[in-house]
């Protein structure tokens, strides 16, 4: 490193994070600055740590040392009351949707919005929800328990609430994972518009290389616990690294493959029996 | 050799008090920020429905099991009772004992101990799969504190409607204590009314109610905990639950002793003014 990150580099500015659980260390060191406006892409092997890490941008986990900036504000140690206000800005859609089961999808898109704002006008209110719904092509299940939909779906209600409150930045936990190559599109397509009319921050994480090439301003890989590359999607492709070539080719080592070229020579349960 | 294995045990009771201590901690902290939320919400008509749902769930549906307990508590002192008082010659005074039973303890403490089961189960179930399915992470992501969300309404409907819930346990146990002293013991209507007013006082009702008020925020208190905290997986919800009542089954004994001697010695106090009045 050449020089020392300073907190105003970006809109959102990480120094030295380090975030263990109990022996097991996850993330070890990481300094990121992500410039307003821009799409950055996190990639890397599943358990990696993506995840906690874009948990720590809105402090839903606390690192062990360093320290996060939000426009220039330090907000890792902020009490949860200041943070509320810092998140409503923040846009987070977790992996698993998170949507809340005892509301309808109407309910949960309107939940941020009724949390922060008195909107009186319940027509204002539709239409919100709405669009919103129209943007991720779920228009029409306004009605429709959680329970009701399929994965895929869900995964775009959750995205319809991430935005529902119109933030300047959004952070995505795998956004395509679960949905068709059509949908995945429309979603990069969604990630893209919002870039561009307006100006939103992406921080998208994923396995979906495709998606990744297409939407990112610059994508950075993690691999245990470090930044093992950052650049944009040319220089990811021409990396020299073989690890990273594996990945983003998707081919498996021949130590990963090991354990199935023993099993070939398979066990059978008739033969444990006896 | 030796000396390590001691250093290891110190070290591993060292932790598990530490443990301990860091748990009262969070609990206490959580308690109060529930209580503080909670306050709060009183002062928001705009969350108002939110506390009428949880009242519909907590209380509304809670009448039946708690006036069946009441009914049976009711039927089965007059049952019990009878033979010793009758075996004295007093039995028209079976109605004194059990209304006082009643009234003062066993009403309370069942209603309780059902509401621990019914409600504080079905609390911690509810907020521990919401918080391993990140519901709970997802309303702090979008800028809302989940115990004034989450907490506060349920708090709220617990610490008011046990007591109700406990007035009506008391009733049916007066039911119960009648119909089985009066059309099947055939004790006079009349005689078991009047010991019965004689005996039971309106403190001995309102401390009853008083408790209803502790034993409600205690069971709010541990299930919301219980269900905040518990463990990842199908099985950290099912333990979230089991330790969330016999949590609030002991705090409800607890504070159900603790009220007991407080209350004595406030009426020992009060007791020559109101020969006064
Ligand atoms: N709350 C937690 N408590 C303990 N360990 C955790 C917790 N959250 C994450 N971990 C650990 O952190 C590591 C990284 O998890 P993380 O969810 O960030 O992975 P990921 O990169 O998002 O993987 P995937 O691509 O499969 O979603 C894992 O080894 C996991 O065991
Ligand atoms: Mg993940």
């Amino acid at each position: 490193m050449e020089k020392k990150i300073q907190p105003s580099d970006g809109i959102i500015v990480l120094k030295d994070l380090s975030k263990s659980f109990g022996k097991n260390v996850v993330i070890d060191d990481i300094s990121l600055t992500v410039e307003k406006g821009k799409t950055t892409v996190i990639i890397g092997p599943s358990g990696c740590g993506k995840t906690v890490l874009i948990k720590h941008i809105i402090v839903l986990l606390r690192p062990n040392s360093g320290e996060v900036y939000f426009h220039d504000q330090r907000i890792d140690n902020l009490p949860e009351k200041e943070l509320n206000a810092i998140r409503t800005r923040m846009g987070f859609l977790f992996q698993g949707g998170a949507l809340f089961d005892s509301l309808t999808v109407y309910e949960n898109i309107v939940f941020p919005v009724r949390q922060h704002h008195h909107i009186k006008n319940q027509k204002k209110l539709d239409e919100l929800v709405k669009t919103k719904l129209a943007m991720v092509g779920m228009d029409g299940f306004q009605g429709a328990y959680p329970a009701k939909l399929s994965g895929g779906q869900k995964k775009r209600v959750a995205l319809a609430r991430a935005i529902a409150l119109s933030p300047e930045v959004i952070l995505y936990d795998e956004p395509t994972t679960g949905l068709d190559p059509i949908r995945s599109d429309v979603i990069n397509e969604l990630i893209i518009k919002l870039q561009k009319e307006l100006g939103i921050t992406s921080i998208v994480v994923t396995h979906d290389m495709a998606s990744a090439y297409k939407i990112a301003d610059r994508i950075i890989m993690l691999h245990n616990g470090k930044m093992l590359i950052d650049g944009d999607a040319e220089q990811i492709r021409n990396h020299s690294d073989a690890v990273v070539q594996r990945f983003i080719n998707g081919q498996a080592e021949k130590s990963d493959l090991k354990a199935l070229r023993q099993s070939s020579a398979d066990i059978k349960i008739e033969d444990i029996e006896q | 050799m030796a000396e390590q294995q001691k250093n290891s045990m110190v070290e591993s009771i060292g932790s598990a008090v530490l443990e301990n201590i860091r748990h009262c901690g969070r609990f206490s902290r959580f308690q109060l920020a529930s209580v503080l939320a909670s306050c709060r919400t009183c002062f928001k008509p705009a969350t108002y429905p939110l506390v009428l749902t949880q009242m519909l769930a907590i209380g509304v549906r809670s009448v039946p099991v708690v006036a069946v307990t009441g009914a049976f508590v009711g039927m089965v002192l007059a049952i019990q009772a009878y033979d010793q008082l009758a075996g004295l010659g007093i039995e028209e005074h079976l109605g004194v004992l059990i209304n006082l039973s009643v009234v003062k303890e066993l009403g309370p403490v069942l209603a309780a101990v059902m509401l621990a089961g019914r409600v504080g189960g079905a609390l911690t179930a509810e907020l521990g799969t919401m918080n391993v399915t990140e519901q709970i992470l997802a309303v702090r992501s979008m800028g809302t504190d989940p115990i004034r969300y989450l907490v506060a309404p349920r708090f709220i409907a617990c610490l008011l409607l046990t007591p109700f819930l406990i007035i009506y346990a008391d009733f049916l146990g007066m039911l119960g204590g009648y119909l089985i002293s009066v059309p099947y013991l055939g004790i006079n209507s009349a005689a078991y009314w009047d010991f019965s007013a004689s005996g039971v006082e309106m403190w001995d009702i309102a401390i009853g109610i008083i408790k209803g008020f502790a034993f409600g925020a205690a069971i709010a208190g541990v299930s919301c905990y219980k269900g905040f905290h518990c463990k990842e997986g199908a099985q950290g919800v099912g333990q979230a639950c089991t330790e969330a009542f016999v949590g609030s089954f002991i705090l409800i004994l607890g504070i159900d002793f603790v009220l007991v001697v407080i209350t004595k010695a406030v009426y020992a106090t009060l007791w020559p003014l109101k020969i006064l009045l």
